[in-house]
């Protein structure tokens, strides 16, 4: 029978079908659902970003073990009671205006939601206005953005103080990331922080909620 | 346009899976190969040695005074019968040098007088630690396949010393011994000793694990010594390389296809000596090539000429399908700086790219007088990276990718996709010492250059535990075989 650290194993090692089996088996040997999530798929996928960071993981196979956990989580998901898998919180993951380069964002709304938060994606090349309407709109936790070049990354200046003219910057946290991003950045143009990769981010924006 | 891809099955694939560097036609080779067999015929070389003469003129040449005239069928029957492929063994007799077609093997310089201090940066002579360090570093170092002693010894007996580096090479590591040799008595030893670690003469005979290096400094001149080692070589079956050091403009003509005639016949009056001691004796050709620098009066080994006449050498063996090794790779500068990258990658990737069986120029510079561990560690990694270049790419359904094309679609990345995670770490060269941080992370680990970086990985390397070494029994032979030589040298 399997067992919840085999099916960690397989979510590190990104076996989707083995994912497939072992959340199946576990569920007929009569585990509860949520505890199929939180003992093993999200066991699996804390030690991948572990890995990650310690140049053990590299991206390719950390996408693999998140599609594989998300495997797991659909055959779960159906199951849960109304209420029992709380959302870390909703973020707002967009490209500045002017910058088409969405790989790294996407990659950062992949570990969000394998880490329990609900991301909305934005898309690409979102002005201040576009993003400031969905702030009003759709009252995220956290509004992420990101920039590949020095020009787009002013839009992240522009959008932080449209917030600020509409009167909402409080509601919303701000991150932001990308290549020419720094924390000295961030402070400069008054984000709430700043993360050079995508699991950092997740820590960033566990620490912010 | 319309497809134009032949109708054959894949079976008669036209397959491009390493790229060679052909620089010379097969025309081209024979040219080179006529003119050098005339030469010999006509001039001939001087012979120093009288054993040799004595062969030479059994064997149906022609011998006057010193110089010996080789006919060229006697040439044609020498390149004929030496074999075209050797295959060295490590010291536990597992095969594991191929020295057959184009394939590369990589070496550390073996000629060097001193060598640059790890802890001063300053240069110094090269002690017997220093050997036991070479070895151990090539041990580790996965593109390094034979290992040398960066140069002999100080502080031993001057005429042993050779075999004091032979021992630490033996004693720590277990990789196959390229070892310069100067003369049969020297050679002797070395076998001697080679044969009691493998087990027996016999057992070396088979898994060839020591190759001799047979210096030739001069033009159509040959010496005692090393015409002794030559067919004591042959005699044992021990594979050896008859180096051909030759300078353009000094020793040899001045352009490259005139030092190639030379440096061919040069070679093949030692091919032909070893073939008529011992038909099909493992020979290997080599060469130190480069042309004078007459600003500063030095023979630059890091010199663009160096790569360009070795790279026409190694074509011309394997027109004549006869095993290359060459001195290549070596920088002229002083130090692990810019340059020396710079003369490392060309230099060996012009030689590896020729199809230089083995590239001996590992660790050296200022054109090879000086040794350095972190420059050896350097000339690893330049040589991951062009074996990265020459492996090319595959060519078949799945790595033409038209699936995973078609999925990810206009815009899409392919970061996500499991054809990318099943490649990834295949498909690309992952280096050790190369940088590619952004500035902020290379500030943060300390803002160290490539030289500095290749000698922290050296030390890295050397703290790590040593391999297993020799049983005590053989060691203690090797001792009293080393006491012997210092006795006797």
């Amino acid at each position: 029978m399997a067992t919840y650290e085999q099916l960690a194993q397989e979510v590190v090692k990104g076996k989707r079908k083995l994912v497939i089996a072992s959340t199946n088996e576990l569920l007929q040997a009569g585990e509860a659902p949520l505890d199929i999530i939180n003992k093993a798929l999200v066991v699996g996928m804390s030690e991948v970003g572990v890995l990650f960071q310690q140049n053990k993981m590299f991206i390719p196979e950390v996408l693999m073990s998140a599609k594989a956990m998300e495997e797991g989580i659909n055959i779960v998901k159906p199951l849960l009671q109304a209420g029992d898998m709380k959302s870390n919180g909703t973020v707002i993951m967009a490209t500045v205006q002017g910058d088409l380069h969405d790989i790294g964002k996407n990659l950062v709304g992949i570990m969000l939601e394998s880490n329990g938060f609900t991301v909305i994606n934005a898309g690409k090349d979102v002005s201040p206005e576009q993003l400031v309407n969905m702030v009003k709109e759709l009252k995220p936790d956290v509004l992420g953005m990101s920039a590949m070049l020095t020009t787009t990354m002013l839009h992240m200046k522009d959008t932080i103080e449209l917030l600020k003219e509409e009167g909402i910057r409080d509601q919303v946290k701000v991150i932001i990331g990308g290549a020419p991003v720094s924390t000295d950045f961030s402070t400069e143009i008054t984000a709430d922080g700043f993360a050079p990769d995508a699991l950092s981010a997740v820590g960033l924006c566990k620490r912010l909620l | 346009m319309y497809t134009s891809r032949s109708h054959f099955k894949r079976a008669n694939f036209d397959v491009n899976q390493t790229i060679c560097w052909k620089m010379l036609s097969e025309d081209q080779c024979e040219e080179i190969f006529v003119t050098a067999v005339e030469l010999l015929e006509r001039s001939g070389a001087q012979v120093e040695s009288e054993e040799a003469r004595a062969l030479f003129a059994a064997k149906g040449c022609w011998v006057e005074g010193d110089t010996v005239r080789i006919p060229s069928a006697k040439l044609e029957w020498a390149v004929r019968t030496a074999p075209s492929r050797i295959t060295l063994c490590d010291r536990n007799g597992k095969r594991a040098v191929l020295m057959e077609t184009e394939n590369n093997h990589f070496a550390p310089y073996f000629g060097s007088e001193k060598i640059l201090d790890r802890s001063s940066g300053e240069q110094r002579d090269i002690t017997v630690n220093d050997v036991v360090e070479t070895a151990r570093l090539s041990e580790k170092l996965s593109r390094v396949s034979l290992v040398s002693a960066p140069g002999k010894p100080s502080g031993v007996n001057k005429n042993s010393a050779g075999l004091h580096a032979f021992e630490a090479l033996l004693s720590n590591s277990t990789k196959p011994i390229l070892q310069p040799v100067g003369n049969a008595k020297e050679a002797e030893f070395v076998a001697e000793m080679a044969a009691a670690a493998v087990g027996s003469s016999d057992k070396l005979r088979q898994n060839p694990y020591v190759v001799f290096a047979i210096q030739c400094d001069e033009p159509r001149f040959h010496d005692q010594d090393a015409l002794g080692a030559v067919m004591f070589a042959a005699k044992s079956g021990i594979p050896f390389v008859y180096l051909n050091k030759l300078v353009s403009g000094v020793t040899a003509p001045l352009n490259t296809a005139g030092t190639l005639v030379l440096a061919l016949a040069n070679s093949l009056v030692a091919l032909t000596l070893s073939q008529f001691v011992s038909a099909g004796a493992p020979f290997i050709s080599g060469g130190q090539f480069t042309v004078f620098d007459q600003k500063n009066a030095v023979a630059p080994f890091g010199a663009p000429e160096a790569g360009l006449i070795g790279a026409g050498f190694s074509n011309l063996m394997r027109h004549l399908r006869i095993p290359s090794a060459g001195v290549y790779g070596l920088s002229d500068s002083n130090f692990s700086d810019a340059q020396a990258g710079a003369e490392f990658t060309y230099g060996i990737l012009t030689s590896a790219l020729a199809g230089t069986n083995v590239i001996a120029g590992g660790g050296a510079l200022e054109s090879g007088r000086v040794a350095s561990a972190a420059v050896l560690a350097m000339g690893d990694e330049v040589l991951g990276n062009v074996h990265r270049i020459m492996r090319t790419f595959d060519m078949d359904e799945e790595h033409l990718a038209r699936g995973v094309i078609d999925e990810v679609g206009p815009g899409g990345n392919y970061l996500s996709e499991s054809h990318t995670s099943f490649y990834f770490k295949s498909e690309q060269y992952w280096p050790t010492l190369i940088n590619r941080k952004r500035i902020d992370d290379w500030v943060d680990s300390g803002a160290k250059t490539m030289g500095t970086r290749a000698l922290e990985y050296v030390e890295e390397l050397l703290s790590a535990p040593a391999v297993s070494k020799l049983d005590s029994a053989v060691a203690a032979q090797l001792k009293s075989i080393l006491a012997k030589a210092d006795q006797t040298l």
